[in-house]
């Protein structure tokens, strides 16, 4: 019976082949999209898995005042809680201290082998040698043990040790660093794979950390958060153990601020206690499901409606003596057969479609599905599984015909009052189809929002280089000589600019409790900060050269007033360092790191007008004289810095490589994907039930034909029932889809509109009009004769 | 065989009701050929399918031999059909993507006869009815003579008691429906019983006995041959 029901179905598969590759095809996609999201999901939860001590690895971090607080965490720590309090801990089997080399918020430093050709490299870090013990390496020249050990020494990255050494070996040569120091390499390792969170372009010696920063006590300091620590548990060790007796490490220097462990499994979905990934992650996973439940009830309605061809086959059969239950197996069997062809051709599909989805998400974070045996069983067991749910209603319906009227081939007219099975599971694929466009398009217009809003400041035709140097000088003079070319609007100085994130402190404010204080950014700008940002002053005044007196008084932002409960901030003082310092103007809120976080307080001082040390260094261009302005800068700024390197690059690099931009970029882009997916799913559905309908409904159209009915009451005829269950859908699919626009991450959200709601039903009714269309029209055209004959 | 008690059969919709058969009785014995013959809509179809236990009377009682079968539930029905009834259909039925011998083997696959036996069976009969040169052929590639014969054929497959056939000649010219007609009475004459329904007079001539229905109820019987029971034995 079995080989006989396989054969039958070929055979009818190959005979109504039209009905076939709809069926299939929304299978198959069906399949291919769930697997690609789940595949993409399920990548998101599996980096920094190439450490072999993954499970044991945690990073120490620390919050302030609450958990919950997701801007008051610090994924680094004090040195001297490294150095101290962790060592005492026999749940501890290694620790690491590592600190950034240079500054890596804002570019990193340079590298050369001639002092000519600069190389400027981000993320290098000063580390221990336990670093290897801890993260796994692959090293390519020189081996692990060593390459930390020497005071000097450097071990690179392939990609630096190519960069500085394209050919040949580069184990025991010298390079510079910043043109100031002589670095000896002593090792080179392969590149941490993509999905590793940490991604160091190289490593110094923690020893010689000293050495090139002049600081000396960094290990007796509690204050400073600029260290990163991981430590390696032994096994069985409790986690919870070591937070317990860390909590209140810090208690007798910083109040309220609580170190704690974060395991390294969760330090790319979760690094802090901030649920946003999770948020979005959970979001695909539910669009992932509901795409493959939208695939199964267009699979239903298909399978359903293709039933009422058979009647006859099941009028002979159940005549001959087939059970019900027989009947019921074979079309579980077709069901369950065709289910598990469309999940081996999705596997297939997904497979063919990975390098395209990993180009468009720009990380190869998806490998092909057949690399990993256990997915594709899981994928073909849903299948299997899809199939069977899926089969049951019509396997049902069709067992339970009475074979007398099956023979006659009348179709047995369902109530049409009341809620049938059928009305749901077409008021289910319309809202489900609404639901998934409308959501990709809240995601769409959220993420175009973060990468183009107003971030309150212009972001265009602005340069900046971080360039550190022993020299000095004016940095009037080298501003008067850059302004006086026509090319250049603007230029300024700071030590930290948007998008490159200041620390702060705890500060005390006038009119507030003496005992609260408030975390406050601060960042030193000098006079044409603000012009040259383009930002806007709203109360009081901005630096000034003509008050000398400004280098004692600050600017606050927007925030700082509205947290501070200020009426009138201007001649206000705010308490830090034991100094009062008072506001004289009020700068609007601008976007300071992230579109994704919400704006802190931020407290602004006047940098005096100096070159030495570390500054950011930032000029604005007239639009469409790029050219002109890097050529004015590169000579302006060679001639003010005859000895350090820099380069200068555009804000908006910055901006883009922001992670939580890059984040939602590869989000957009992903749902942009599933869009088109769930649209080209819900047509096919929506073919199949249009075709389940009419088939329905060619007797009644025969008769209304014959007649004399008019073509536009056939088609409202036939198109009313859908409109109706249209309708109710929009009731379904709009809230749960305004629901997901609050639950969406992000500090600012664009300004959601009803016009994106009435475009997308606009797009699906579109959609199902035409299809109902395309089956009215083939419906009506038939012969009524040919309709009528069969009764 | 079949005694039928009162039956009658009523078909209800919400504004009319339709009486199809009223207080039936009636007897098939053993090995009769039986013509039913009346205008349309008088029942017949609906008796046929009552007998058939395609379809249930809404009172009185059904004998099959000797057992009570009007309140069967659906399963003991079908284990009931199986194996014992044969059916023809005016339209032949034929499921168009089997070929002839898939076919004609469907009986034996619901009663789970295995592979080897059916293969058997399904060539003898398709030799008996002078189709096994088709048997590859699917219904579309025959004429409406040899897909009758390949109906017959399915009908007998299981060696049925009864054959209950509805206008087997009603979409046959004369000379395919003769062709019909006469391999039924070489059924007969081997002992199968066989309740017919038909318009033709000619071919309820052929019949033992023929039962005349209008409006749900039997208006009279002719016997045209005599019945001997013993002539089974």
């Amino acid at each position: 019976m079995i080989r006989q029901s396989l054969y039958m179905l070929f055979r009818r598969f190959i005979n109504d082949s039209l009905f076939s590759f709809i069926n299939l095809t929304n299978l198959t996609v069906g399949f291919a999209t769930f697997i690609l999201l789940t595949q993409f999901i399920a990548s998101m939860f599996s980096w920094d898995k190439h450490n072999e001590n993954y499970e044991r690895i945690y990073r120490v971090q620390l919050f302030q005042d609450q958990p919950e607080n997701r801007v008051r965490h610090s994924s680094s720590i004090t040195a001297a809680l490294s150095r101290h309090e962790l060592t005492k801990l026999p749940e501890i089997e290694k620790i690491v201290l590592m600190h950034d080399v240079g500054d890596n918020n804002k570019s990193g430093v340079f590298l050369s082998v001639d002092k000519k050709d600069q190389f400027l490299i981000r993320y290098g870090y000063y580390a221990d040698q336990t670093v290897f013990d801890i993260f796994t390496f692959e090293f390519i020249e020189g081996v692990p043990q060593k390459a930390l050990t020497e005071p000097f020494s450097v071990v690179l990255s392939r990609t630096v040790a190519q960069k500085l050494f394209p050919s040949g070996k580069a184990l025991g040569k010298q390079i510079y660093g910043e043109n100031k120091v002589v670095l000896t390499v002593s090792g080179v390792y392969e590149d941490m794979p993509e999905k590793s969170n940490w991604q160091p372009a190289f490593l110094i010696p923690m020893q010689s950390f000293t050495a090139f920063t002049g600081w000396s006590d960094y290990t007796e300091n509690y204050w400073a958060y600029s260290f990163y620590t991981y430590v390696l548990l032994k096994p069985n060790a409790d986690p919870a153990n070591v937070d317990a007796q860390i909590h209140d490490a810090l208690k007798d220097y910083r109040k309220e601020h609580y170190p704690y462990l974060r395991p390294m499994s969760m330090l790319y979905i979760k690094a802090y206690y901030q649920n946003d990934m999770l948020i979005a992650l959970g979001l695909f996973s539910f669009i992932a499901l509901l795409i493959l439940v939208l695939s199964a009830i267009n699979y239903i309605n298909l399978q359903t409606a293709n039933a009422i061809t058979r009647f006859r086959e099941i009028g002979i059969k159940k005549t001959l003596g087939f059970t019900k239950k027989q009947l019921w197996s074979q079309f579980i069997l077709e069901s369950v057969t065709l289910a598990f062809t469309g999940g081996v051709l999705g596997l297939i599909l997904a497979h063919l479609m990975t390098p395209a989805f990993n180009r468009m998400i720009g990380i190869n974070a998806l490998t092909s599905i057949f690399s990993d045996w256990k997915l594709v069983l899981i994928m073909l067991g849903v299948s299997i599984l899809t199939g069977f749910l899926s089969g049951i209603h019509p396997a049902f319906a069709i067992s339970a015909f009475n074979p007398v009227t099956a023979l006659k081939q009348k179709f047995i007219q369902e109530e049409t009052n009341g809620i049938t099975l059928k009305k749901i599971l077409v008021t289910a694929q319309f809202s489900i189809s609404l639901f998934l466009l409308i959501v990709s398009a809240i995601i769409y217009k959220q993420t175009a929002y973060m990468l183009t809003c107003d971030m309150g400041f212009e972001s265009q035709n602005l340069l900046f280089a971080n360039i550190t140097t022993n020299g000095s000088g004016s940095f009037d003079a080298l501003r008067q000589r850059l302004i006086s070319h026509p090319e250049i609007a603007d230029a300024c100085q700071a030590d930290y600019i948007p998008y490159i994130l200041p620390g702060g402190n705890e500060m005390n404010w006038e009119g507030g409790d003496p005992e609260e204080k408030v975390f406050v950014r601060i960042s030193h700008i000098g006079y044409d900060f603000v012009s040259t940002f383009q930002m806007n002053i709203t109360t009081g005044r901005n630096f000034s050269r003509e008050y000398p007196a400004d280098l004692d008084k600050c600017l606050v932002n927007e925030t700082a007033v509205r947290v501070f409960g200020w009426k009138d901030p201007i001649g206000k003082h705010i308490r830090t360092n034991n100094k009062n310092v008072e506001v004289i103007g009020v700068i609007r809120d601008y976007i300071v790191f992230s579109v994704h976080n919400p704006t802190e307080p931020h407290m602004y001082r006047l940098l005096p007008d100096s070159i030495s040390t570390d500054k950011v260094y930032a000029v604005r261009y007239l639009p469409g004289h790029e050219k002109e302005a890097r050529e004015i800068v590169r000579n302006e700024f060679e001639r003010a810095f005859p000895l350090d390197a820099f380069e200068f690059r555009h804000i908006q690099s910055l901006i883009q490589n922001e992670n939580a931009a890059l984040a939602w970029q590869r989000l957009m882009k992903v749902s942009g994907f599933f869009a088109l997916f769930s649209v080209i799913i819900s047509s096919i559905g929506l073919f199949g039930l249009i075709l389940f309908f009419s088939r329905h409904k060619m007797k009644e159209i025969g008769i209304r034909k014959v007649l004399g009915f008019s073509f536009t009451s056939l088609y409202y005829t036939m198109a009313s029932s859908f409109i109706r269950l249209f309708i109710v859908s929009i009731f379904i699919a709009w809230p749960l889809s305004y629901f997901v626009y609050l639950y969406l991450p992000g500090a600012h959200k664009y300004g959601i509109q009803l016009g994106e709601f009435v475009l997308c039903t606009l797009i699906t009714l579109a959609v199902a009009v035409a299809t109902i269309s395309y089956q009215i029209i083939k419906a009506v055209r038939t012969k009524a004769v040919e309709v009528l004959k069969d009764e | 065989m079949i005694r039928t008690v009162n039956l009658s059969k009523i078909f209800r919709t919400e504004l009319v009701e339709t009486t199809a058969l009223r207080e039936i009785n009636f007897e098939v014995r053993k090995g009769e050929f039986i013509a039913i013959m009346g205008p349309s809509g008088c029942g017949k179809s609906t008796l046929l399918n009552i007998l058939g236990l395609l379809d249930h009377s809404n009172s009185g009682e059904y004998y099959f031999d000797g057992i009570e079968v009007s309140r069967f539930t659906e399963k003991q029905c079908t284990m009931l059909r199986k194996g014992t009834m044969g059916f023809v259909f005016q339209s032949f039925n034929l499921i168009d993507d089997l070929n002839v011998f898939e076919n004609v083997e469907l009986p034996l696959i619901a009663l789970s006869i295995p592979r080897s036996d059916r293969r058997k069976k399904v060539d003898a009969i398709l030799e008996r009815m002078q189709i096994g040169h088709r048997r590859d052929h699917y219904p579309r590639q025959l004429s409406g003579g040899q897909q009758q014969r390949v109906a017959v054929a399915r009908a007998l497959i299981t060696n049925p008691k009864l054959i209950l056939a509805d206008e087997p000649t009603g979409n046959l010219d004369s000379h395919n429906g003769e062709q019909v007609m006469q391999l039924l009475e070489q059924l007969n004459a081997e002992g199968t019983t066989i309740v017919m329904v038909t318009h033709s007079l000619n071919h309820a001539d052929r019949a033992h006995r023929v039962v005349n229905l209008f409006d749900g109820q039997i208006l009279a019987e002719r016997t045209d041959r005599i019945f001997e029971p013993q002539q089974l034995s």
